[in-house]
Parts: structure tokens; sequence; C-alpha cells
């Protein structure tokens, strides 16, 4: 991972994405592998040698001290002076805005302040690592985006490395350098938002980020694979044998003219987009169309699917 | 309204139970030993006089309010550690820890005083390993050693009742936070652990002494008769002497001390 770079862990609840934050955090022990830090091996290290920043889903702010001791806490287990503490506690807290409600306990703070100053706390120690564990799961969704965005610009200046943890992989996407796909305890692709939407490396990936129209059917011959009646021709093809296939919706051509038909059985309003549910002799397909193209269900398509918009899995 | 209702047979049974006795109580405090012992009907508080004039009351209040803060005070200490690792265990430990941490609660005192006995006493289990060791013997019951060391253990389930009720809030993700900070387990313990278990001790401590203060069976037991607290001597007075007066009043004035030091608590709480 590289250094200043933005690490989301993406999967559904249970895939081990909070585990292996809380592994790198050192707060969950390794029975097998080791954990790097710039080439250091951490795996032996106590929390408290790490120098890690770690934001909780809960916040766990410690209610008995204010804002500012909350921040101040890393600082002084540190051993840093007094004068140096107090400069840069009001350093941390201006940073994430909260500048004047330094004296504030916890419990007299919103939500989006309390996570403000968790993040606040985890910066001030100037961490190798920033770690967040569904940073912003616990917001409104209106707050949710700011915070976001707020959290990336933070990072991108202090030019921090992070890792967080999610399972929305529309925040994944829209907010990380580099995307990790896991499922059940492995990890399933490690790349850049755009590899893993459009080269997704599994099924689970193809299936999980993003929307995806999903067939069984059989490899023919190199680039030739079938589905029921239909022969599909696909850029890329494993062996022959059995296989899934993926096709993302904003990728199926709709026209008077097209390979296979299809009829609009469900339409879907999302705003400039419109998502039409297809019947076709492949099974539903998803397409994803500008609104103004007015489908209504019942209409009758022919659909096109571009060999390159193919994802092909053996089965 | 309803309220008052379901709570009527409770009010009826403290009422016929408690509040009565000790109306009773207050009235044949007020009576009259003559010089022969017996009890004169009359209305003086003469006896609460020589009672509190009396160097001996003094000594016995002294000695019983040290006995109880100081059983108190170790019940609550040796507590703590036992609630903070109940609340560490893994979930499907902490029921039957919390469990066997409070057990000795249903086991009769009195039996387990007589087990200390056997314990502390002079060819007791203590004393045998200390002559094995070639220690001098210890003296560790009819005293006030062995009535310490009975109260407190006879205090701590309480206490660890009131601390796991107390450190229930207590969220296990601080003390995380406080290691990713760089704090080692000291400094944790020491600014985030004791400060958010503050209450939950003085509260543990406040109900142990309480109960301290009016134990009557530890010291009796364990104190072989050669240890005197406020309890004993109000037994002594009624049963032993039979001046009655002078027993209602020594029950009234701890009556009415327990009921100082609750209006204290609540007050340092607000």
């Amino acid at each position: 991972m590289p250094r200043g770079a933005l690490l989301a862990l993406l999967g559904p609840s249970g895939c081990g994405k909070t585990t292996t934050l809380r592994l790198i955090a050192g707060l969950e022990r390794a029975d097998a592998g080791r954990v790097l830090v710039a080439g250091r091996d951490v795996t032996d290290q106590p929390p408290e040698a790490r120098n890690m920043g770690v934001v909780f889903q809960s916040y766990a702010l410690f209610p008995h001290m204010s804002a500012a001791a909350n921040v101040g806490f890393g600082l002084e287990s540190r051993g840093m002076a007094r004068r140096d503490r107090v400069a840069r506690v009001a350093e941390a807290l201006a940073m994430v805005g909260l500048a004047d409600l330094a004296a504030r306990k916890p419990r007299q703070l919103s939500g989006g302040q309390q996570q403000r100053v968790a993040l606040a706390r985890a910066l001030a120690i100037r961490p190798d690592l920033l770690l967040l564990d569904e940073p912003l799961s616990a917001l409104d969704a209106q707050l949710r985006d700011g915070v976001r965005e707020e959290i990336r610009a933070l990072q991108r200046r202090l030019g921090t490395t992070a890792v967080f943890v999610t399972h929305d992989q529309a925040e994944a996407l829209a907010l990380a350098d580099l995307v990790a796909v896991m499922d059940q305890g492995r990890l399933e692709q490690i790349g850049p938002p755009e590899e893993l939407f459009e080269r997704p490396a599994t099924p689970f990936v193809a299936r999980f980020v993003g929307r995806s129209s999903a067939f069984a059917g059989t490899i023919e011959a190199p680039g030739r694979v079938r589905v029921g009646e239909t022969l599909l021709m696909a850029a890329e093809t494993p062996p022959p044998g059995p296989a899934q296939i993926f096709v993302r919706p904003h990728r199926v051509q709709l026209g008077p003219a097209g390979d296979i038909p299809a009829e609009v059985t469900l339409r879907t309003y999302e705003g400039a987009t419109a998502l039409l549910t297809l019947a076709t002799p492949l099974g539903t397909l998803l397409a994803e169309l500008p609104a103004a193209a007015g489908h209504r269900p019942g209409d009758r398509l022919m659909a096109t699917l571009p060999p390159d918009a193919l994802r092909v899995f053996a089965a | 309204m309803r309220g008052w209702l379901l709570a009527a047979p409770a009010f009826l049974v403290i009422s016929l139970g408690f509040l009565l006795p000790v109306a009773l109580l207050f009235r044949i405090s007020l009576n009259r030993t003559d010089e022969g012992g017996a009890m004169q009907p009359d209305i003086t508080a003469a006896t609460y006089a020589r009672l509190l004039g009396d160097e001996f009351t003094a000594q016995l209040a002294l000695d019983t309010g040290l006995m109880a803060g100081g059983c108190a005070l170790a019940a609550t200490l040796f507590a703590l550690p036992v609630a903070l690792a109940v609340r560490a265990a893994p979930p499907a430990w902490r029921g039957p820890l919390a469990l066997a941490a409070i057990a000795p609660l249903m086991v009769s005192g009195t039996a387990r005083l007589i087990g200390w006995l056997s314990i502390l006493g002079d060819f007791g289990m203590v004393n045998a390993l200390l002559a094995l060791a070639g220690l001098p013997e210890q003296r560790l019951i009819n005293n006030w050693t062995g009535v310490r060391i009975g109260l407190t253990e006879s205090l701590m389930p309480y206490a660890v009742l009131v601390l796991l009720a107390g450190l229930g809030r207590l969220d296990p993700r601080l003390d995380e936070a406080a290691a990713t900070l760089g704090a080692g387990r000291v400094r944790t313990f020491l600014r985030v652990t004791l400060p958010l278990a503050m209450p939950a001790l003085v509260a543990a401590f406040a109900l142990t002494a309480v109960l301290g203060i009016s134990a009557f069976v530890t010291p009796r037991l364990m104190g072989g008769g050669r240890v005197f607290v406020v309890a004993t001597e109000i037994y002594d007075l009624a049963l032993e002497t039979v001046d009655w007066p002078a027993a209602a009043a020594m029950a009234m004035l701890l009556l009415a001390a327990l009921g100082v030091l609750m209006l204290l608590r609540s007050a340092v709480r607000r």
C-alpha cells in the first residue's frame, strides 16, 4: 500500500474487515501472518507501541474528559510537555473546525461533532497510519456526504496513509484510492476503484461492487459463450466449460436493432437515469439508460451486449 | 393512584414489620431503668443522655465506624479487580463468573464464618502452614483481626454486585482507544477506568459500609466475645444485662447514624 494513499476495506458484514483493521491496530492477535508498516514488522507489538490513530465506529471518546482532553490524551501518553500539547490540541481541533467547543464533554456534542473529536484525537498523535472503522455509519445520511469529503480532504492535506472499513460500496468507490474487497475472511481483489468496477477479478466482486446482471452459461470456444439458445461474443474468456457471465447495466445497448429481443417489465426512475428490468431469452437483464429515453413497461426492444462488456468466469 | 394501590401490600408489610417495631422500640427507649434493673414506664431522655455522655459508647461508635469503614474499603478494592475481570471475560463466561463471585451469598453467613474459624483458628489451616514453614503462630480469631477478615469477606459479594451493575456502562472500546493512543495499562487504568468506575466504587463502599456498621454475626462469632461493636452491645444490653431502655436507645442511635449517612451520600451525589 503506497504512502499517503487511502485504502478501503469493503465487504459484507462479518467478512472480517473490522477484524483486519483491529489486527493492523494490534487490538487483535494474529494466529498466522505478519503485519508490516513501512517494512517494519509490528506483528508482536502491543497497540500502544504502534503509533496508529484509530477512529472507532462508536468513536469511543472518553466521556469524563473534555474534547480538548480527549485530543490531548495521546500526546500526554507520549510524555509531551504541557505547553506543546496545548498548541497541538488547539491545532488538531481547529483542523476539524471545533476550536470553540474544546471545553465541551462528549455528551454535550452532536454525533457529527463527536466524530470530528475522534478524528482529531486520532490525528493529533501524527500517526503512521490512520484507521477508521465504519466512520460514517453512525451519522445521518445528510451529514454523511459532508463528513466524507472532510475526511478525504484532511487525509490528503496531511498526507496520512489511511485504511477505512465500510460495507457501503458507493462510499468505498467514492473515497478510496485503493479498494480491497473481502469475503468470508479472504481478500477477493485489491485495486483502484475503476479496476474493481470495470474488471472484477471474481464473481463475488462482480456481484458485490456495483449492479450487474448475472447469467449461467457455457464457454464453447475462446470468445464464444452460450446462454440457453443465445450465443454471445465475449472479449475475454477462461478455458471452455461452464461459466458465470456478468454484465453492467450501463453497458447494455438498446435500440430497434440488436441481437437479443427484450421486453421492459419494470422501469425504476433514478433521476438522471432509469433502470430497466428486461425479460430476455438470457433471463432477467438490467439496463441503465438516460431517463429521457422514455421507455415504458411493455415496450419491446432489441438489446446488444458489446463483447468487452461481458465478464466471464469459470463456474 | 393505581400505583399507590399496587404499593399497598408492600406498604402494609413495611408498616407492620418495620415501622411499628421501630416505633415500639422508640417508646421503650424513653422508659426508665430503676436501681434494681427493672424497666419503669416513663417519658424521659435520661437513657439517651447517659449513653451519649458515656466514654464507652463513644469508643464503641469509633470502633464500629473504623471496622465498617475499613472493611468496606477493603471489600470494595478487592471487588474491583473481580468486577473488571468479569467484565473483560468473553460474553459466554460473564454470567457464570458473576454468579461465582456472588455465590457466597447463597451460603448462610454463619456457615461461612464457621468455615473461617476452622481456617484461621489456632490449629487451623493457616497456622498449620505457618508451623510447617517454621514461622510463629498467629492469633487470627477471637480478636479484631478475625472480625476484619470475616467481615471483609462477607461484604465482598455485595461490593462485586454493585460494581458489576455500575461498570456495565464502561465501554471496553475505551480501553482499546487508550491503548491505540499510546497509553499503557497503568495509565489507562488511572486515567480512564478508575475515573469512570468512581461512582460505582462510591456506591459499593456506601452499601458495604452500612452493612458493616450494623453487622452483628461476624463480630460476635469471629470476635469470640472479645470484640465490642454497637450491634453486639445492643444484643448484650437486651439479653445479658436486660436493660431494655438502654438497648432500645442504642438501636435508635444506630438507626439515626445510618440515616444521617444515607442523607449525606445522596447530598454528595447531587
